[in-house]
């Protein structure tokens, strides 16, 4: 599905990301990493939202490095913003609607998708006509991929879902990660990586720019590296 | 609740001026319409482009100003009336638009707003003296004899012309929020309005769609462009006054309220003709825009502090 072989990128002249290889198959795959590591970036480059300074990005084969956000959208990935990135002035069902109006494969779906985003967020099926901005945090998360699943997303990118969210709707939220998993493939940044190791098949784990580790969940959990600095036993 | 009260109040005393003055000074109620009609239709495609594109366009009355100068050379060439040349005004300065959004002010949607403003500045300067150099300083108008006609109602008789200003300012507003409510286009436009990186994850081609918008509000300039060459003479600089009261006015209904911009052009259109209808106060009717828009910010910044 997405393949990165030896990227390289930044912003100005700061290297943020540091010769990388990545890989998601049809798999849930963890991106962990502390503050500043450059998970974000990646998710940047991978959207087409930072121009990679040198490797190739490919999705299913074909190079997307340097191509336009909204090509990239067209072509299946859906990013879910650590900012959600709403559209704070229009109703829920709106922002639903245009999750799926511009993108080729998904526009004569609309209703079976929404039908699919409320079974999966009952409370956005009650406040279709509010405003999104006018909602509290963890409801405009679930809007948020309420509105990347509308793309019928064969990559489904998510950034730091848990931030900011209170316990109950963080583990609503990984819920719904654990059953998408088995028809989408799931590429999910997190600094919760406890949450998150129970919704993953496969983890890497960035720190400056550089992944430093790569194993199954199974795997990390028992890592001493991972239990040290990332669940603090 | 708040809101309806306030909005209950502005009402009645908008009633209640409105009472006073065909009682007292009818002709200034009239004349004040037409003139907020053409304000507002003007001022309705500023407001289209400030509220998606966020590029304050100080060229807008100069795109308005050569839209008119086309209509006038296609009408003399072809010996057509103005109003047949609405439409086909419309489309080229679309295109026109278009073209000066590709080329200019595309480049600089992600320069600081200050280079915005002396970019679109410069469009405005650059426009006002290419015609003056083409077509010197001279007025042009097309004389029209539908344009004087007039009404008598007891011994009151006004012109009824100008009444089509606010005809097409309420088409154009009610027309663009249908647009931007109603239609999958519009909606993407009004999405790429509030957040363009959203828009652009959900696949919204967030540049085409600025410079679709541009276009559409450069069609209705130069629709308005053709029709206000019904009434007035053109000449160079006939634009820049248009810029200054659409910005006024859209500061006034606030950005992004299409509708609001309607009651804003009411206020300034009535005040200009009630100061030009009394000898010691006629030469201030200029100058009403910039106590309007005085007033208004202070109130907001006021309101803004108590909240």
């Amino acid at each position: 599905m997405l393949k990165i072989q030896n990227l390289d990128c930044g912003y100005g002249r700061m290297k943020v990301i540091d010769a990388v290889n990545f890989e998601v198959g049809a798999e849930s795959v963890g991106l962990f990493g502390p503050n500043g590591a450059g998970k974000s970036t990646l998710i940047a480059a991978v959207m087409g939202m930072v121009r990679p300074w040198k490797g190739s990005i490919e999705l299913d084969g074909k190079r997307i490095e340097g191509a336009e956000t909204h090509v990239i959208a067209r072509m299946g990935v859906a990013l879910v913003p650590q900012e959600r990135e709403l559209f704070p002035g229009m109703s829920v069902q709106d922002n639903l609607i245009l999750g799926a109006a511009y993108i080729p494969h998904a526009k004569d779906h609309t209703s079976d998708q929404m039908e699919q985003v409320f079974s999966l967020f009952p409370i956005l099926k009650e406040r279709r006509t509010q405003y999104a901005g006018t909602m509290s945090g963890g409801q405009q998360r679930m809007l948020a991929i309420g509105r990347a699943l509308m793309s019928k997303p064969r990559l489904l990118i998510l950034d730091e879902p848990s931030l900011g969210l209170q316990p109950s709707i963080v583990a609503e939220v990984f819920e719904v990660l654990k059953a998408l998993k088995s028809t989408v493939s799931i590429l999910v940044t997190e600094q919760n990586v406890r949450e998150s190791l129970r919704a993953i098949d496969r983890g890497y784990v960035l720190e400056n720019g550089r992944i430093v580790l790569e194993d199954s969940a199974e795997g990390l959990k028992t890592n001493p590296h991972v239990i040290k600095s990332y669940l603090g036993l | 609740m708040v809101m309806k009260r306030r909005t209950a109040i502005i009402a009645a005393l908008s009633i209640a001026a409105a009472v006073v003055l065909i009682l007292w000074k009818p002709t200034v109620l009239i004349y004040g319409l037409q003139a907020a009609g053409l304000y507002a239709a003007v001022a309705i495609p500023m407001g289209l482009v400030l509220g998606i594109v966020h590029i304050v366009n100080l060229a807008h009355g100069e795109f308005m100003m050569v839209a008119a100068y086309a209509a006038y050379f296609g009408c003399k060439a072809l010996g057509m009336d103005p109003l047949l040349a609405i439409i086909p005004t419309a489309i080229v300065t679309a295109v026109f638009g278009w073209v000066i959004f590709q080329l200019t002010i595309r480049r600089a949607l992600k320069a600081p707003e200050l280079n915005q403003l002396i970019l679109t500045f410069g469009l405005a300067i650059a426009f006002t003296q290419t015609i003056n150099l083409i077509f010197t300083s001279q007025t042009y108008k097309i004389p029209l004899d539908y344009v004087s006609a007039s009404m008598d109602i007891g011994d009151l008789t006004f012109g009824v012309w100008s009444f089509v200003f606010v005809a097409v300012a309420i088409i154009f507003a009610y027309g663009v929020k249908f647009f931007l409510t109603k239609t999958m286009t519009g909606k993407a436009a009004v999405a790429v309005g509030q957040n363009p990186r959203g828009a652009a994850i959900v696949g919204i081609d967030v540049y085409r769609t600025y410079g679709l918008v541009f276009a559409l509000a450069l069609a209705l300039v130069g629709a308005m462009g053709a029709l206000f060459l019904t009434k007035s003479a053109i000449f160079p600089s006939v634009g820049s006054p248009f810029t200054m009261k659409s910005f006024c006015l859209i500061a006034m209904a606030g950005i992004g309220n299409i509708p609001g911009i309607l009651g804003a052009s009411v206020l300034l259109g009535v005040s200009e003709n009630f100061l030009r209808a009394f000898r010691p106060t006629r030469d201030w009717a200029e100058i009403v825009f910039f106590v309007l828009i005085i007033a208004v910010i202070l109130a907001r910044s006021l309101k803004g502090r108590k909240s």
